[in-house]
């Protein structure tokens, strides 16, 4: 067993096993968006960073690559932690507004504005598709392409796959392209209208469809008692 | 070829190859690096191949092509030996002379001599050119003795000994030992020791272990790890083979990108002659030990640079970094432990065994040994590849060996560390080169790029081009580094195109804070350093881009349409009035200078004209000469007598003073009477124009020009009261008494600074500013025969030339060299025509007279010591160099302040302990409500531009307090006022287009009289040259109507 110090407590951890996995087994929460157990780590998304290191010169690093080592010092919502996580989550916010996930996030991290140029994508390349497809399903149908922010996933040469089972596998663990919230405004990263005393979104027939940052929110639990 | 047994096989086989090589009389070396073959040496080479067979001396004359010598800014370089005679820019035509003079006679062909720049001496020998002089060759030195295509002329110089001794005699952690002791970091950039690399790895668990030589250089301008796989692979062979003995590796690759074929030729090669002597393969030398080395090709992903995006792709998949731990050396390429030094980290190993790692100890600084590879390139007079000892300082490197700035511009930043570097501005000229000090500063050693930027380089533009470069380069795998860059890119973008906010600069700096944080590899962790860097030196020119629509270096396209006009304290459109000309248009040209500027004959004569230093056609070319243009025009009006006509607006009851009637106060008054308020200008000597009339000797501004402007002044509806002095016949209160709502002073710099040395107060020392007063208000002046200037600026040079018109034997005495002197530079080699001695490096000691009257100057020699704030080296006086110079008369320049008695206790505290008036520099508006003050009398001595500059805002500023409006200055984007049509120039004009030279009078008719020495443009000349203007306006007004069309479709739909 190795042992170290997450946040101040001395915890235990198998060997082999990564900061993220020993953190979470003892219920400390760090979130991810290119994390799934099953799935080999990536570090794509940034969102698990935590300190480690001594005070004067630690630094960060993604918890679901690095290993648990003897005697490391450990910190998973330290100032500079947090810090560096909202603005993620605002970098995310403006590419991919829509994303429940990504929403609830924000409004967990208490992300009230967002201040780059508004983006609609519907990836943020976290890879867990691709690996899903390789790793789960032994299909390796889509892969990466392209470089910096030409980066993209599709099929090779973008024709249809012959090795694609059409499991939807990949769609199942995708953090952006789910449903939508489609109440949103698009020029507006955040909805917030679920904040309201009378939230605009009970208005909508197809309510479940929604997504919004509050989860659940009023709208839905008055929905779901009618 | 045999395969060499064992060391004393190589020991023989050397001595045979050495004594084999002096049969020959006389090398020639031909650099055949990528420079030298871009510079067309391979034809060059082919007629010495030619010529020595055609001689019949190809058996006493050998010829090698040698890899690249590292002055690349010079090539194709040839070096004759044994005397080591140093040829630069060698044409096929050459060769015949060089073959039949120097290598079969001896002698020197002076033509094709390299030429020292600041002295213009003459350099024979390769060794005593200062670019290779100031440097210490450890690595590089070899490239320019050997052909890289073979081993004989590697193993002749003592090539493959270092390995022969490890085998031989050194155990695996002996060599480890060495390597620590001598203190080498790795030269890829990071700066890792070498030897605990590889003592980890060594120690690492597993049969099977790798060497890598990172030779994925792509540092835009960088190319030192190129240069020495081109011109002398074998070392780097010899270092891996080292490395992996003492590793106890099997097997090597050489990781190369595919753009540099020249470099994976000669390693390919080197590698097949190595395998045949026996140096890979089983039993090297007869010892127990095997290694073999596969070179393998990169696509040319900057990312590939990186160690875990290399290994990834050696082994075959994307070129993506991993997250470390595990470390290369623990897990690497296919999982096994995996050793990676750089090109040049490897290459100095079979030194530090060959010398010993003491040796290697004592060259550098206490933390960084050894010597250091930069390529040096941009705006650098000696682009080419250093090799330096750590600890050099900064400015030693870009002056003394990169021979500084060309086209005497000023030297603005140093890039170092390539893309993830950051930029380091003039301060930092002292510091001394290493691993720590560059870290301290902000930027990092990288592989050794550094670039160098003078004032035309912006630093937004420059971030812009980094981070374009990073976007495109990033792997996209980290969310912060693919992100992160992009939104960084869109601000800086924003900034630069004027669509900025002040708070931008902030969420800048937090976000490159985070992706610094965040990110898993170096290419990420470092994308924000040339953003940050550039914030933490240059965040002024940021804030300036914001605020001010503003890009001093006259870059941003879209903040400056026209460098010219951009740059123009006036915002004159000279772009416009430039492509009047070219149409014949000429009093329309005029009309659009008088527009802007009162004084169109006085700028086209004495301005600094900083239009032309940022002209765009001066980039890679001659600079439009704007002034003579402008001067054209204006003379073109002066014998129309032409007036520009009155544009005054509704009439307004108000009364403003001014105070001077220098340009400051000229250009003040007019936009002020154009704007319809009542103008009285009061000035204390008996003529109009202040230093214009009274400073500038009239052989520069006759004063029937200077008239004209005034005349057109005047006619705009100004008063102007000669013979009336501030303090003497008026006084503020008086003025306001008087009715006047608004007071302007602009009363110049008028005293001159004293030397503050002893015996100044001595009869025959005389102010030069008061010299040229009298002189210009026909004064009699007593001048001895021999006259000293003291001073390198503008005065100290009409001083010196007004003083040879009177028949003196002039000399000026500067302290620095002719390079530093801010005088401009046409009127430096006006004076030195008209045959003015100049004493540079010289600064007074004391006077020396008998009976209070001068008889001689004991002056000093100086020397240039360290570097001052303002990128200047500083002077320092050599003990014991006292020499006298036999003096009548000294003119003293060294400086002018402003004369500010006239202000009484009231005011008193307008004025800053250096008696400038001190004002709000956006409004001119000094803390006293209604009167304003600019030009010499608030900055200190500055040029006719500014201050007719601050004239005009000073105007704009006492228009809104007289309106009762807020004070404050706006900004907006730089555009022309009107489209002019461009003209049609045929290809060949294009190409043969030259600059037009300003014709002067013969020196013999200038000494004897004040005629204007500078000649006007005839007709036909002028036109031509505005024909060859680029018309830089053009491009956005394009763009512009591009966007207003797109917007009205929009709006349509």
């Amino acid at each position: 067993m190795i042992n170290l110090k997450i946040n101040g407590i001395s915890v235990q951890a198998e060997a082999g096993t990564t900061l993220l996995e020993a953190a979470r087994f003892y219920g400390l929460e760090i979130p991810t968006l290119c994390h799934l157990e099953g799935l080999s780590p990536y570090g794509a998304c940034r969102l698990c960073v935590v300190e480690i290191g001594e005070e004067s010169r630690s630094r960060l690093a993604s918890s679901c690559t690095y290993p648990a080592e003897e005697g490391l010092k450990v910190r998973t919502a330290s100032e500079r932690v947090i810090k560096a996580r909202k603005m993620i989550l605002e970098l995310l916010l403006a590419s991919c507004p829509q994303s429940k996930v990504i929403q609830d996030l924000a409004s967990k991290y208490g992300i009230r504005r967002q201040r780059f140029r508004q983006e609609h994508e519907d990836c943020i390349l976290c890879g867990l598709c691709v690996r899903m497809c390789k790793e789960q399903m032994s299909a390796q149908a889509i892969g990466f392409h392209g470089r910096g922010n030409k980066r993209g996933i599709s099929t090779p040469f973008d024709l249809k796959s012959e090795v694609c089972r059409l499991c939807g596998g990949c769609i199942h663990v995708c953090p952006a392209c789910q449903l939508r919230c489609t109440y949103n405004q698009p020029e507006e990263a955040i909805c917030g209208g679920c904040a309201n005393i009378s939230p605009p979104c009970l208005e909508k027939e197809k309510f479940h469809d929604m997504m919004c940052y509050m989860d659940p929110c009023v709208a839905c639990e008055i929905k779901n008692e009618k | 070829m045999i395969k060499l047994k064992n060391s004393q096989a190589l020991e023989e086989l050397r001595t045979e190859l050495v004594s084999r090589r002096q049969m020959y009389s006389a090398v020639i070396t031909i650099c055949a690096g990528t420079g030298c073959r871009a510079w067309g040496m391979e034809k060059t080479a082919e007629m010495f191949t030619a010529e020595l067979r055609a001689r019949k001396l190809d058996k006493q004359v050998k010829l090698k092509m040698t890899g690249c010598h590292g002055f690349c800014e010079r090539g194709p370089i040839v070096v004759i030996k044994p005397d080591g005679i140093f040829y630069q820019k060698v044409k096929p035509e050459d060769v015949k002379e060089i073959v039949s003079e120097t290598v079969l006679n001896r002698r020197v062909i002076e033509r094709l001599l390299y030429v020292e720049p600041g002295t213009g001496k003459k350099i024979t020998y390769e060794k005593e050119v200062p670019f290779y002089s100031l440097q210490q060759r450890l690595i590089l030195d070899d490239n320019g003795a050997i052909d890289p295509n073979s081993i004989d002329d590697y193993i002749a110089i003592g090539g493959y000994c270092a390995l022969a001794k490890v085998l031989s005699s050194m155990a695996q952690q002996e060599v480890i030992e060495e390597i620590k002791k001598s203190g080498l970091r790795g030269r890829g950039g990071a700066g890792f020791p070498t030897g605990y690399k590889w003592e980890f790895c060594r120690k690492a668990k597993g049969d099977i272990k790798y060497v890598i030589c990172n030779g994925d250089e792509g540092d835009p301008g960088a190319y030192m790890d190129r240069s020495v796989l081109e011109g002398n692979p074998h070392s780097v062979l010899e270092g891996m083979l080292i490395g992996a003995y003492a590793i106890g590796a099997q097997k090597g690759f050489v990781y190369v990108r595919s753009e540099y074929p020249l470099a994976v030729r000669n390693i390919g090669i080197a590698i097949e002659q190595a395998r045949k002597y026996g140096f890979l393969g089983e039993n090297i030398l007869g010892a127990e030990f095997g290694f073999n080395v596969q070179v393998s090709r990169g696509a040319g992903a900057f990312v590939c640079g990186e160690e875990t995006a290399l290994i990834a792709s050696i082994e075959g998949r994307r070129g993506e970094p991993k997250q470390r731990p595990p470390f290369p050396v623990q897990k690497g390429l296919w999982r096994k432990p995996t050793n990676i030094n750089n090109v040049e980290t490897w290459a100095n190993i079979p030194l530090i065994v060959k010398k010993g790692a003491d040796w290697f100890a004592q060259i550098g600084t206490e933390k960084s040994k050894g010597t250091k590879i930069f390529s040096l390139v941009g705006k650098i007079n000696n682009t080419g590849l250093v090799e330096i000892p750590m600890g050099t300082s900064l400015g030693q490197i870009v002056y003394d060996i990169g021979g500084g700035i060309p086209g005497g511009k000023q030297f603005k930043a140093v890039q170092t560390g390539g893309p993830s570097g950051g930029c380091l501005p003039r301060e930092m000229l002292n510091m001394p080169v290493d691993y720590e000090k560059l870290a301290e500063v902000g930027s990092i050693m990288g592989s050794g790029g550094m670039i160098v930027m003078d004032e035309k380089t912006c630093m937004v533009d420059i971030s812009k081009y980094f981070l374009t470069f990073l976007l495109d380069e990033s792997c996209g795998k980290c969310f912060t580094c693919r992100k992160g860059i992009q939104r960084m890119l869109e601000i800086v973008t924003d900034i630069s195109e004027g669509r900025g906010k002040l708070n931008n600069i902030n969420l800048l700096k937090e976000l490159a804070q985070v992706v610094k944080d965040t990110t898993m590899c170096g290419l990420g962790q470092t994308s924000p350093n040339p953003v940050l860097s550039a914030l933490r030196y240059f965040q002024e020119e940021y804030e300036e881009h914001i605020t001010k629509k503003k890009c001093r270096a006259g870059v941003c396209k879209e903040l400056v349409s026209s460098p010219c006009q951009h740059t123009c304290p006036l915002g004159t459109e000279a772009c416009v009035y430039i492509a009047l000309i070219s149409h014949g248009r000429f009093k329309e040209a005029y009309d659009i200078i008088a527009k802007d500027n009162p004084l169109p004959s006085v700028c086209g004569r004495v301005c600094s004209h900083p239009c032309e230093t940022k002209c765009r056609a001066g980039d890679a070319g001659e600079a439009i000469a704007i002034r003579a243009l402008k001067r054209f025009a204006s003379d073109y009006a002066y014998k129309q007598k032409y007036l520009p006509p009155k544009t005054t607006s509704s009439y307004k009851e108000a009364k403003v003073a001014i105070i001077g009637s220098g340009p400051a106060g000229l250009s003040a008054a007019w936009s002020l009477a154009q704007k319809g308020y009542q103008v009285t200008v009061f000035e204390a000597l008996p003529v109009a124009g202040g230093m214009l009339a009274v400073g500038i000797p009239s052989y520069r501004l006759p004063k029937a020009a200077l008239n004209h402007d005034i005349e057109a002044v005047k006619n705009s509806g100004v008063t102007i009261k000669t013979s009336t002095r501030l303090g003497r016949d008026i006084t503020i209160q008086g003025l306001k008494q008087d009715g006047f709502k608004a007071i302007f002073i602009a009363t110049g710099a008028h005293r001159g600074k004293h030397l503050g040395i002893p015996g100044e107060s001595a009869q025959g020392v005389i102010d030069a500013l008061d010299f040229l007063k009298d002189i210009n208000l026909g004064r009699k002046v007593r001048l001895g025969k021999r006259v000293g200037v003291i001073g390198g600026g503008n005065s100290a040079i009409d001083a010196a030339r007004t003083a040879l018109r009177l028949n003196a034997e002039v000399t000026i005495i500067y302290r620095r060299t002719k390079a530093e002197m801010p005088a401009l530079r046409e009127e430096v080699e006006g004076a030195l025509d008209e045959g003015i001695k100049m004493l540079f490096l010289t600064a007074p000691g004391r006077v020396i007279a008998q009976e209070n009257e001068i008889t001689g100057l004991e002056c000093v020699k100086m020397r240039l010591g360290e570097f001052d704030d303002s990128g200047r080296r500083k002077p320092a006086a050599i003990p014991g160099s006292e020499t006298i110079i036999p003096l009548d008369t000294l003119l003293v320049a060294v400086g002018e302040e402003p004369d500010t008695s006239f202000i009484n206790e009231e005011l008193k505290n307008l004025v800053a302990v250096n008696k400038t008036i001190v004002v709000n520099p956006e409004t001119m508006a000094t803390k006293e409500p209604g009167i304003f003050a600019g030009g010499d009398a608030v900055t200190g001595p500055a040029t006719v531009i500014d201050a007719i500059g601050a004239g005009k805002i000073a105007a704009e500023s006492i228009c809104q307090y007289l309106e009762g409006s807020p004070i404050a200055r706006e900004y907006s984007l730089t555009r022309p006022s009107v489209y002019i049509d461009p003209v049609e120039i045929s290809e060949e004009e294009m190409l043969t287009a030259r600059r037009a030279e300003t014709k002067t009078l013969p020196v013999k008719d200038r000494i004897c009289s004040y005629a204007e020495v500078d000649l006007a443009l005839s007709k036909e000349a002028a036109i031509k040259e505005a024909r060859r203007c680029l018309r830089c306006e053009l491009e956005l007004l394009k763009k512009d109507e591009g966007k207003k069309q797109s917007m009205e479709k929009a709006s349509v739909n």
